[in-house]
């Protein structure tokens, strides 16, 4: 099923390169993809949306939050459906 | 004289928790910045190939040398060269093995930084934690296609833990210290820093203290760090281990990593479970001890596989049911009814294999809560019966070949091998058979004596490794049990062992080809020997040792002269290279074939097998 994951991450050179590598090389496939700044110019925020069931979104939620530069990966859907 | 700057790491440490750095506020380039964070964090050898865009850190690596010399003479923090960056890479990563500290490795841009890709990926599929510094063109050319120019932080960003690529010069100190932190923290990895010429070449001033913030992965660290075991779960975990009746321990190289060795002796002196460690996990547990049962897997022992078809409780400690432990993850441990999982890192926890427990945390701390518990409320289980059985698994299943062939079987070179060091020498690997027969037959009694790329599976290693190893260990026995074709991988660094005068002995197990791969194309190729064959190979490896320098070089051919050829082999001061003639169609067995479950398992014809394998017919292309 779709899902959107709301990623908020240090504004570091390559920290975007990061993400979409770890889920490239992990197999999943992004369908969409916006980068925006927040109120900390320090912190963006990465807002994407792919289709996996929700083992494999278990997995992709975990694998992100190795990222070094990343500072919160939230599944808004998840939030509001607890 | 800048290199007058420089001060000995240890009388510091102390200094650092109360005092400020003593050379805090001196002016240093970017290169005396990376070095004396280097000897702050204690490291006492580095490894590396010099080029153009690293020149000032290995100026300030000799000016710290010129200044800094032991009261024997040596150099406090030497710089090993190897032939190829790769080498150093796996000097690095055999030093962090065989240590436990970080080891690291300081290579030029280009070309020096893409040959340093594999150890780095290899480092982080095995959790070995490395810093690598890369040096890189000048800020201002980067982009530009320069000379020797490659883009280091995209490539490393996919294989290591960590990557910077330092822009900005006042950044440079908090970011090396804040790379060691990062290799050896949470689940070690190897972390590369991409420093341009002209950061080197910054004028700074040394500060003596600071990391970066990155809030994210400290407070996810932190949570992982400060998590303890709760009453309720500990009585879940005693819940569930009491009523199995033959519960089983399958310990990874998490166990390792983690130091928790010790913790988890304790565990089974208080509790009597089996344990069956992971390729990586040899020597987390004693394996003359009468409930180790050895190696499980695609090439472990009968009798642990069997133990693992037979058991109804694990505990998972460290490890991550790869695919070469459990191919056919619903068909791992069939009769568990529970499994229990310890790991430092949350995405283990239900990747491969659904768990009915588990915690996240440090593994020693862990174990050692659940020991406290069982203790305390008096909880042990009765495994009379199990022990036995496992007992007879180890007896019928036993380890076994064909020891009337004429021709030299690799097993009994091991072995003979292993009745003189006793489990106690530091055994490094190439990859392929040889490597699953060391797995197989050496004893392995303390961790970290035990280095080979297991989950990258990486030919070449064990030569490099074993020198970064003997550099941890200046006075133990190490040895690199390597195959003809493993060895030729890396086989310029026979030369580096000389160099050093490091006294590693090279075992080459020579079968005149990739025996591996014959294997597996015998088995699902129907013995057409695609590339793998190197009977029209004409290198001469005694020559070629001998070549390098090695003074005592020689090639066994005959059975006869197995064991007073390896006494004297092994009782050779210096560096020594022995070449084994080995029965070139010797298999690696039992097998677990890609894609099956245990009870597929083939243990070929001298290991008792509990039944006839369940034939398979799968698509060879398939596979891998």
């Amino acid at each position: 099923m779709n899902h959107t994951l709301s990623i908020l991450l240090q504004n570091e050179a390559g920290a975007l390169v990061r993400v979409a590598g770890l889920f490239a090389a992990r197999g999943y496939n992004i369908d969409t993809l916006t980068v925006a700044a927040t109120l900390d110019p320090a912190v963006s925020r990465l807002t994407l949306s792919l289709q996996c069931d929700d083992i494999a979104l278990t997995q992709i939620l975990q694998q992100t939050r190795k990222l070094v530069d990343v500072l919160q990966v939230a599944h808004p859907a998840t939030a509001l459906a607890a | 004289m800048s290199g007058i700057l420089f001060v000995n790491a240890q009388p510091l440490k102390n200094e650092l928790e109360t005092h400020c750095h003593a050379l805090a506020g001196q002016p240093m380039s970017g290169a005396d910045v990376i070095v004396q964070v280097f000897a702050d964090e204690g490291v006492n050898v580095l490894f590396g190939y010099s080029g153009g865009a690293i020149l000032p850190v290995y100026d300030a690596v000799f000016r710290y040398n010129a200044m800094h010399l032991k009261d024997n003479g040596d150099e406090s923090m030497p710089l090993i060269v190897p032939a190829n960056e790769q080498g150093a890479g796996f000097m690095a990563a055999g030093y962090a093995r065989a240590s436990g500290n970080v080891g690291v490795a300081v290579v030029t841009s280009g070309p020096g930084a893409t040959n340093m890709v594999t150890p780095v990926r290899d480092s982080m599929a095995d959790s070995i934690p490395l810093v690598v510094i890369c040096g890189q063109v000048a800020s201002s050319s980067i982009g530009s296609d320069a000379f020797q120019e490659a883009p280091i932080s995209n490539i490393m960003g996919a294989c290591a833990k960590h990557v910077f690529l330092v822009t900005d010069a006042s950044q440079l100190e908090a970011t090396l210290r804040t790379a060691f932190t990062l290799a050896r923290s949470g689940r070690p990895g190897p972390v590369v820093v991409d420093v341009p010429k002209d950061v080197q070449n910054a004028a700074l001033s040394f500060d003596g203290k600071g990391e970066l913030a990155l809030a994210g992965y400290r407070s996810r660290l932190h949570a992982v760090e400060q998590a303890v075991l709760s009453d309720a779960e500990c009585a879940a975990f005693f819940s569930a281990l009491m009523r199995a009746r033959r519960p089983l321990i399958y310990a990874g190289g998490g166990v390792v990593a983690a130091s928790a060795a010790p913790a988890l002796r304790a565990f089974v002196d208080t509790f009597g479970l089996p344990v069956t460690t992971t390729l990586m996990g040899l020597g987390a547990f004693d394996t003359t001890d009468p409930l180790a049962l050895h190696m499980l897997g695609m090439h472990g022992t009968a009798y642990a596989n069997y133990a693992v078809e037979d058991c109804d409780f694990v505990f998972t400690l460290g490890a991550r049911f790869d695919d070469r432990v459990a191919g056919v993850p619903h068909l791992f441990a069939p009769r568990a009814k529970f499994i229990a999982q310890l790991d430092i890192d949350p995405a283990e926890i239900g990747k491969v294999k659904p768990v009915q427990w588990h915690h996240v945390g440090p593994l020693a701390r862990a174990l050692e809560r659940l020991t406290a518990y069982g203790r305390t409320h008096d909880l042990r289980p009765s495994l009379d019966a199990w022990r036995a059985q496992v007992a007879q698994l180890k007896a019928t299943h036993a380890m076994n070949y064909d020891r009337d062939s004429a021709l030299i079987q690799p097993y009994a070179v091991l072995q003979a091998i292993n009745r003189h060091t006793d489990g106690r020498a530091i055994i490094s690997t190439g990859v392929g058979q040889h490597q699953m027969w060391a797995a197989q037959y050496f004893d392995f009694r303390a961790p970290r004596h035990w280095l080979t790329s297991g989950s990258m599976g990486t030919m070449g290693f064990g030569l490099p490794a074993a020198i970064g190893a003997q550099f941890a260990h200046r006075d133990k026995l190490v040895i690199d049990i390597d195959g003809d074709a493993s060895i030729r991988m890396n086989i310029g660094e026979l030369e580096t062992v000389t160099t050093y005068a490091l006294p590693v002995k090279v075992v080459v197990l020579n079968n005149v080809g990739d025996g591996m791969v014959r294997q597996w194309q015998k088995l699902f190729f129907k013995g057409r020997f695609a590339a793998s064959d190197k009977s029209l190979h004409k290198k001469d490896f005694v020559l070629a040792a001998q070549a390098d320098g090695f003074a005592w070089a020689q090639r066994l051919e005959r059975k006869e002269e197995l064991e007073a050829t390896i006494a004297a082999f092994l009782a050779f001061e210096g560096p020594a290279f022995l070449e084994v003639m080995i029965d070139p169609d010797a298999g690696v067995y039992p097998m677990v074939g890609p894609g099956a479950s245990y009870a597929q398992m083939i243990t070929g014809d001298f290991i008792a097998s509990r039944h006839a394998p369940i034939s398979q017919e799968t698509a060879a292309s398939e596979m891998f």
